[in-house]
C-alpha cells in the first residue's frame, strides 16, 4: 500500500436520492494505466471528479501520495485532469494555455523558465509551430494535445482523463490512444482513463476497473476481465458474450440450448450461461452436434475489417452473435432466413449461478 | 397573396413605431436650432441658428434668459452614475456568481434582489428620505441617500444580466484552471472574468444609463443639491426655451457615443466568445 499513488476508501456520493458512488474502494500504484469502464450513469465520471476534488464525497476518504486529501481543494491537490470537451481557455493562445498553470499558480518560476518548460511540452506533444495560434485555429486532435500538454507541464503524479478521446473521430482516436500510452510511458505518470468503450478500456488499461450503478464490480488486468468476467453484468457490458438464461444445478446448466456440462461456475445473483462470440461454431441444421446447440435463423452479417460478425435469431427472439476472425480463413457464407445450428465447446463457457461455490 | 397584404401592413406598423420612437427627438432637434434669444419652442423656425447651443456654453451675450443651471448638476449626475455603475456591477457579478450554486434561501434572496427594480421609485425615494431624516437622523445627499436608492434600483438589472451570462458559462474551464494548481480567485480573474466580460459591459451600461436619468427616487432622496434630471425639470416650471432642446440633443449624442464605445468593446469580446462557442461545438 505504500507505493499507492492514490487510494479510495468507501467513497460514497449522492445527488439527492441518486447514489452516484456507492462505497467505492480502490487503489492505484505508481506508473500505472488504469481504465474506468462503465455504461453512462455508472458513476465513473463522478469517481474521477471526486479524486480531482471537483466533488465532495458524503462518506469515505481519498488519499493521494499517502496524504488524506478528502478536504483539500482541487487547486492544492496537484492532480491533473483532462476534460472530454478539452476545456481549453478560449481567450488564450496555445502556448498560453500550456503555460497557464505555471504562470498563474504559486511556483515562483521565472518567465524564461515557464517559456522553456512550455516549449518543451509543445515539442513532446508535437505542436511545434502552433505556439501562437488561438485554440480555435487548430484541429480537434491538436486541441486534445493542448489539453494534455497543459496538464503535463505541471508534472503531476496522477492524471485523470475523462473520456479524452470521445470528441475525436475514429481515425484520430486510434492514433491518440497510442500517443497517450507513449507519452505516459515516457513520463512515468499514473493515468486514470474513463471511457464508455470496452475496446478502449481493454486496449489502454494495464488495469481495468468496471463500474455499474455506482459500484466497482470488477478490477483486474484486461485479459482477466475479458476471460473471467466477475459477474453477468460485466460480461454483458464487455459486449463480447452471448448470454443465455437458464438454471444451474450441480454440474449441469439447462437453457434453450439443452443441457450442457459445467466444469466451473462463479457465484452470481442469477443463473447465466455466457459464451464468447468468437467461440461459436455454425453447423448446417441437419448436422448432429457433439455439444450444446441452438437452432437459429441467420439474419445478417457485418464486416468489421479483421473479422465478420454474423447475427442469428433464436426461436425466442434472442439475437445470437458469431464472430469469425478472417485470419482463421475465409468466412462461410450463410443464407438469410435459413436455419442453422449454433454450437460451442462447453469447456469455453463462463457460467454464473446462484448455487455456485 | 398573403405577403401582398401583410407586408405593407407590417411595414406601416414599423413606420409608426419608428415615428413614435424617434419623432419627438426629431422635433426636439429641429427646434434646438431656433433663432435666439427671441425664438421660442415653436414652429415655424424663424431662422436657423446655433444660438441655443452657444447659450448652453455661455458663449452668447447676456440676455434676459438665464443660462441652464446644469453645469454642476451634470457633474453630479455623471459622478453618481459612475459610482452606481461600479458598485452595482460589482455587486451584480458577485451575487450572480453566488447563485451558480444552489444555497439555502436562494429563492428568497433572488426575489429580494429583484424587488429593487419592481417597487415604485417614488416610494423608495420617499421611504429612503424618511428613513434618513427621521429614523437614522442623517442629512440627505445625492452621493449618500440618493446613491443608495440608485444602487438598489440598478443592482437587480446588473444581477439579471450576469445571471443570464453565467447560466450559459461552461464551468469546466474553471475546473481545468483549478486542476492546474491555480487558486479560485486567480481563476476568476484570468479565466472567468475575461470570458464573461461582454456581460459585464452590458451590466455596466444598464447601471450607468438607468442611474443617469433616474428621476423619482432621486427626487426625494437627493437633498439640497440636484442631479441633472431634477435640475432640468426645475427649469420647466419657469418658462421653456429651446436651450433645453439643445441640451437634450447634446445628451442624446453623448448616449450614442457611449453606445458606440459599448458596441466596439462588445465586438471585441464577442470574437472571444465565438471562440468559446466553437470549442463547445466540438464537445
Amino acid at each position: 500500500m505504500e507505493t499507492a499513488v492514490f487510494r479510495l476508501e468507501g467513497v460514497t456520493k449522492r445527488y439527492g436520492d441518486l447514489v452516484a458512488l456507492d462505497n467505492a474502494t480502490l487503489s492505484a500504484g505508481e506508473n500505472e494505466y488504469i481504465s474506468f469502464l462503465g455504461p453512462s450513469g455508472s458513476g465513473k465520471t463522478t469517481l474521477l471528479r471526486v479524486i480531482a476534488g471537483f466533488e465532495q464525497p458524503e462518506q469515505g476518504r481519498v488519499y493521494f501520495q499517502g496524504r488524506d486529501i478528502t478536504n483539500t481543494p482541487a487547486h492544492e491537490r496537484g492532480i491533473g485532469f483532462v476534460f472530454q470537451n478539452f476545456a481549453l481557455f478560449p481567450h488564450l493562445t496555445v502556448i498560453q494555455n500550456i503555460g497557464f498553470g505555471l504562470t498563474h499558480g504559486k511556483h515562483g518560476l521565472s518567465a524564461a523558465e515557464i517559456d522553456r518548460r512550455s516549449r518543451e511540452m509543445i515539442d513532446l506533444v508535437g505542436l511545434s509551430g502552433m505556439e501562437d495560434r488561438g485554440v480555435d485555429q487548430i484541429s480537434g486532435g491538436q486541441r486534445q494535445r493542448v489539453a494534455l500538454a497543459r496538464t503535463l507541464t505541471m508534472q503531476p503524479k496522477l492524471v485523470l482523463l475523462d473520456e479524452p478521446l470521445g470528441a475525436l473521430d475514429a481515425n484520430l482516436r486510434g492514433r491518440m490512444r497510442n500517443e497517450l500510452r507513449a507519452i505516459r510511458e515516457r513520463l512515468g505518470v499514473t493515468f486514470v482513463h474513463v471511457t464508455g468503450s470496452e475496446n478502449e478500456a481493454l486496449a489502454m488499461g494495464d488495469r481495468v476497473v468496471v463500474l455499474d450503478r455506482g459500484r466497482i464490480i470488477q478490477s483486474g488486468t484486461s485479459d482477466q476481465i475479458y476471460d473471467t468476467p466477475a459477474s453477468p453484468d460485466v460480461a454483458h457490458f464487455l459486449n463480447r458474450f452471448n448470454m443465455f438464461d437458464g438454471t444451474l444445478s450441480g454440474n449441469q446448466f439447462s437453457g434453450v440450448f439443452g443441457t450442457a456440462p459445467v466444469s466451473r461456475a462463479s457465484r452470481a445473483d442469477r443463473d447465466v450461461y455466457a459464451i464468447r462470440y468468437d467461440r461459436m461454431r455454425v453447423l448446417p441444421v441437419s448436422a448432429t452436434p457433439d455439444g450444446p446447440a441452438v437452432k437459429a435463423t441467420f439474419i445478417a452479417a457485418e464486416y468489421l475489417g479483421s473479422s465478420i460478425m454474423n447475427f442469428f435469431e433464436a426461436s425466442d427472439g434472442h439475437v445470437i452473435e458469431m464472430e469469425h476472425h478472417l485470419s482463421l480463413g475465409a468466412p462461410d457464407s450463410y443464407e438469410p432466413r435459413q436455419d442453422y445450428l449454433l454450437t460451442w465447446n462447453p469447456e469455453q463457457a463462463i457460467v454464473f449461478g446462484r448455487e455456485a461455490a | 397573396m398573403e405577403s401582398r397584404i401583410l407586408k405593407p401592413l407590417l411595414g406601416f406598423y414599423v413606420g409608426l413605431f419608428v415615428l413614435f420612437l424617434y419623432g419627438p427627438f426629431v422635433v426636439l432637434t429641429i427646434i434646438s436650432f431656433q433663432q435666439g434669444p427671441e425664438g421660442g419652442p415653436q414652429f415655424p423656425i424663424i431662422e436657423w441658428s446655433t444660438y441655443w447651443y452657444r447659450h448652453i456654453f455661455g458663449l452668447t451675450p447676456p440676455s434676459r434668459i438665464a443660462p441652464l443651471p446644469v453645469g454642476e448638476a451634470l457633474m453630479r449626475s455623471l459622478i453618481l452614475a459612475f459610482m452606481t455603475m461600479v458598485v452595482s456591477t460589482v455587486l451584480g457579478v458577485m451575487s450572480a456568481q453566488a447563485f451558480r450554486r444552489k444555497f439555502k434561501g436562494s429563492t428568497v434572496v433572488f426575489y429580494l434582489i429583484v424587488l429593487g427594480m419592481m417597487v415604485p421609485g417614488v416610494l423608495t425615494g420617499l421611504g429612503t428620505s424618511l428613513l434618513a431624516n427621521n429614523v437614522i437622523g442623517i442629512e440627505r445627499h445625492w452621493y449618500t441617500t440618493a446613491f443608495a436608492t440608485h444602487v438598489a434600483y440598478t443592482f437587480p438589472f446588473a444581477f439579471l444580466v450576469m445571471l443570464a451570462i453565467l447560466n450559459r458559462f461552461d464551468a469546466s474551464v474553471e475546473e481545468a484552471a483549478w486542476s492546474l494548481g491555480v487558486d479560485p480567485w486567480t481563476t476568476f480573474r484570468k479565466v472567468t472574468f475575461p470570458l464573461i466580460f461582454p456581460g459585464v459591459l452590458s451590466a455596466m451600461l444598464f447601471a450607468f444609463t438607468l442611474s443617469l436619468d433616474e428621476f423619482p427616487r432621486t427626487l426625494f432622496a437627493s437633498g439640497r443639491d440636484q442631479t441633472l434630471p431634477l435640475a432640468i425639470y426645475g427649469t420647466f416650471s419657469v418658462e421653456i426655451h429651446p436651450n433645453i432642446f439643445a441640451f437634450g440633443v447634446l445628451t442624446t449624442l453623448f448616449s450614442f457615443a457611449l453606445l458606440s464605445v459599448y458596441g466596439i468593446l462588445m465586438a471585441m469580446s464577442v470574437r472571444r466568445a465565438k471562440k468559446a462557442a466553437m470549442q463547445e461545438d466540438i464537445a
